[in-house]
């Protein structure tokens, strides 16, 4: 017998560096071919996300700008309250986002499964995850923080060592809560198995539902007191809870501020910036002695934890219960209906059924909600009153269309890859795509309406003014359901899984820009009279009454309006729907 | 080669795997076999060190896959029964990143991939992204990148699912010659003329019991049913409330 050198002679044990620098090559490698194919395939994307980002980042910028100038001209020290409140908020929220995304990418993912089976350190893979996360992470935090940044060094007239030096700070901070949320992560589903990701999603909520209530009360209004100097005294304390010197926030800001510091006498912009490198050499030292801890915990836990993780999975295995609507909604009505009564039951139950879906729409809704319902804190004029409440009119929508782009809008693409049941079925392909739009009004239309009512009387608007809002409300949903479902039939993905990759395609991005468009020009003609209305009102007497402002402004006006919205609603739902069913007719899977 | 020492993996409360005891000389061709949720996946995972066994130990040429897992990997080779690669990557790239993880110098990886194109044929379509490959071109390449390294141990999980008929006569042949070389082969499939045609021992497990371990041959002896088919065989001990027959262990 002809005998193979079988021993894997030719392998040998890889070193540390020699595997680190080959994840790195996999990364760089991925990421080239992944930005050349989006440059190349979606030209129009990139474009829209550069210019954005860039008008996002040039906002802010001007924001901070002011608000730093202001600052600085009634109590300079109050800056560096505002950074440690901003960064040890940041610094909570990156090691939540860090271990829920390791959680992720190193013990449900199939690439995890391949290097597990390879001889790879277990260190090694955690690093390499680990830097993915920390990017996945941390860029909000740089488009967040980087215009804050220059604008405090801008305002400061900051010598260029504290622009150099920004970057470098920024980095050795965010490895500090990223490293710390990887140790959580590793820790909890080695020693707490079980309760794995409800506890990192729980403790995750938990900080998220304290964080917002902490910052509520420390920016609460106190009657009378607003902008006086009792009023700032009281932030001052409320605040310093955050200047804590053991808080990688503080060593981050108060390098900052060194480093921006120009010195006025001989030396002094010298020792500022020792003192400035003072704190980013303890950044640094922590940063890598958390990354020692880490990788020596990914060595002696990765596998087990990842192994002990799946001693649960046929646990998992749940008998669901029907419920009552299901079989009322099945049943009712005519059996001519019943296909489309059954379509709609199915998409109800996989949202019940889907965590991810409902629990999203319970958050942001649930937050949303919160801010309403403090909104009679405040105390505000009609005008201000009736502003506030068509901007709360336009989150609730911008809120719906981003709900209904990320699970809407790909669900003609997931029923496509199970479209040889559906195919099967004696139904109209019409119905499957209505199924879609009346599931996504029906979801969400009470609400939105129950939100936007909420936002109506907290701000003690008029009934006319509530009514028109409702009206308005009703619109969106049906607009910003059409507009999802349209697209998705008529810009569907049959070969990817994924919703929020299909989300976050061509298509996607697309119907998000439209919803948005959708949402501005519903808002505007609805709001345009009302705001004459009140001018009118103001000025009463005044030759503006007479003519088309003085038409616009009354009565008349605000029923044009109406019906103006009453028509773009029925143009921006039936337009995309129509096309939609178009497409999906003729669609080949 | 692959030795099997009492080991039990449990999920939850309930018992996956139940005392199994196996050993796999070099050069063998094993075939695992059994139903649906008999305990096939979690043996495989627990060779390959994606699960660790609640009792016993799991040896590869002597290293054990928990206390030594890079030790028993670089003699493993394992071909999942869905193929993970990375879709940004084209087939010589992910093949370049397994012999380069597997320590292999430059010189004799590239030899190495030179030698799988060719073998499974992956010559046309090597240098494309991963994304556009269909299933069985995928499999030709996990196939492909588990061989590279000449591991002295092949693990195949449902090794032929998305293979056409050509792609499935290379895959036994290379098997074929590769254990006539000395590779020792761990497979679990479905496929009963598979198993009947390639494997030099199988075994029968049921609800994480080993039922029957040994060849054909045994297997009719034992049944004393000299002319019946291994499906027959199969059915019947899997049907069985508690054949006796895992005592066959060596």
């Amino acid at each position: 017998m002809a005998q193979r050198d079988v021993a894997s002679e030719s392998c040998r044990a890889l070193p540390l560096d020699a595997e680190s620098r080959l994840f790195w090559w996999l990364r760089a490698t991925i990421a080239w071919e992944t930005l050349r194919s989006m440059v190349v395939g979606a030209r129009l994307r990139v474009a829209l996300v550069a210019l954005l980002s860039l008008v996002f980042w040039g906002s802010l910028y001007g924001l901070f700008c002011e608000g730093f100038t202001f600052l600085d001209s009634i109590h300079a020290e109050v800056i560096s309250l505002v950074f440690n409140a901003f960064f040890s908020s940041l610094m909570l929220m990156l090691v939540f986002s860090t271990a829920i995304l390791l959680y992720g990418s190193m013990y449900c993912s199939r690439e995890a499964r391949l290097l597990l089976t390879l001889p790879a350190r277990a260190e090694a893979i955690f690093a390499h995850k680990f830097q993915e996360a920390l990017w996945f992470s941390s860029w909000g935090f740089v488009l967040l923080g980087s215009p804050m940044l220059v604008a405090y060094g801008v305002v400061r007239h900051a010598p260029w060592t504290y622009y150099a030096l920004m970057l470098p700070f920024m980095i050795a901070f965010v490895v500090i809560p990223a490293t710390v949320g990887g140790i959580l992560c590793m820790s909890l589903v080695a020693w707490l198995g079980r309760i794995r990701l409800y506890a990192i999603v729980g403790a995750a909520v938990i900080a998220v539902v304290g964080l917002a209530w902490v910052g509520w009360m420390l920016v609460r209004p106190e009657p009378g007191a607003a902008t006086s100097a009792a009023w700032f005294e009281k932030m001052f304390l409320k605040l310093s809870v955050t200047e804590q010197k053991f808080l990688p926030s503080w060593w981050l800001s108060t390098g900052l501020i060194e480093a921006a510091r120009r010195g006025t006498r001989r030396g002094a912009g010298w020792a500022a910036l020792m003192e400035s490198l003072r704190f980013l050499a303890l950044l640094v030292s922590n940063g890598m002695l958390l990354q020692v801890v880490a990788a020596w915990l990914a060595r002696g836990t990765y596998r087990r934890g990842y192994s002990r993780l799946a001693s649960g999975a046929p646990a998992r295995r749940q008998q669901c219960r029907e419920w009552w609507c299901d079989e009322l909604l099945s049943n009712a009505g005519s059996s001519a209906g019943r296909p489309l009564r059954l379509l709609l039951v199915k998409d109800f139950r996989l949202f019940r059924r889907d965590i991810a879906q409902w629990s999203q729409f319970v958050i942001f809704f649930g937050l949303l909600g919160i801010y309403f319902l403090n909104l009679r804190s405040f105390h505000y004029n009609d005008a201000y009153a009736s502003l506030i409440s068509f901007l709360n009119l336009a989150v609730s929508g911008l809120i719906l269309s981003t709900f209904t782009t990320r699970f809407i809008f790909p669900l003609i693409s997931l029923e496509g890859r199970r479209f040889w049941i559906l195919g099967l079925l004696p139904i109209h392909r019409d119905q499957i795509v209505l199924s879609k739009f009346i599931f996504a009004v029906v979801g969400s239309a009470p609400a939105c309406c129950g939100l936007v009512l909420l936002s109506d009387l907290m701000l003690g608007v008029s009934w006319r003014l509530i009514a028109v809002h409702e009206f308005c409300c009703l619109v969106l949903c049906a607009g910003l359901s059409g507009i999802a479902v349209g697209f998705g039939a008529l810009m569907p993905d049959l070969r990817e899984s994924s919703s929020a990759k299909i989300s976050s395609g061509f298509g996607g991005t697309l119907c998000l820009v439209v919803s948005s468009l959708f949402i501005m020009v519903v808002v505007l003609v609805a709001a345009l009279p009302v705001h004459i209305g009140s001018v009118v009102q103001a000025v009463r007497g005044m030759p503006i009454q007479t003519g088309i402002i003085g038409w616009l402004g009354g009565g008349w006006g605000m029923a044009a309006s109406l019906l103006l919205v009453g028509a773009i609603g029925i143009v921006g739902t039936m337009g995309p729907l129509r096309m939609g069913l178009r497409a999906f007719r003729r669609l080949e899977p | 080669m692959i030795e099997f020492d009492h080991i039990t993996r449990f999920y939850g409360a309930k018992p996956a795997v139940s005392d199994v005891t196996l050993a796999i000389p070099r050069g063998e061709l094993f075939a695992l076999l059994g139903p649906n949720g008999a305990g096939k996946t979690t043996t495989i995972k627990m060779l390959v060190g994606l699960l660790q066994p609640s009792h016993g130990a799991v040896r590869v040429c002597g290293r054990d896959v928990v206390k030594d897992p890079r030790g028993a990997h670089v003699h493993l080779g394992y071909v999942p029964d869905e193929p993970m690669l990375y879709d940004k990557l084209t087939g010589r790239e992910f093949l370049r990143f397994i012999a380069d993880m597997f320590g292999m110098p430059r010189h004799v990886g590239g030899r190495n991939i030179d030698r799988e194109i060719e073998n499974f044929e992956l010559g046309d379509f090597a240098d494309e992204l991963t994304e556009s490959y269909s299933l069985g071109m995928k499999q030709r390449l996990v196939f492909a990148a588990s061989l590279l390294h000449d591991p002295a141990v092949l693990v195949l999980d449902e090794p032929m699912v998305g293979l056409d008929p050509r792609s499935v006569r290379i895959v036994k042949d290379l098997i074929k010659a590769r254990t006539h070389e000395g590779m020792t082969v761990f497979m679990s499939t479905h496929t009963l003329a598979m198993a009947e045609e390639l494997a030099d021992r199988v075994g029968i497990m049921v609800r994480g019991n080993l039922r029957f371990l040994g060849t054909i041959g045994e297997l009719r002896g034992q049944m004393a049913l000299e002319t019946t088919s291994l499906e027959h065989l199969y059915l019947q001990i899997t049907a069985a409330p508690a054949y006796d027959g895992s005592r066959n262990d060596r």
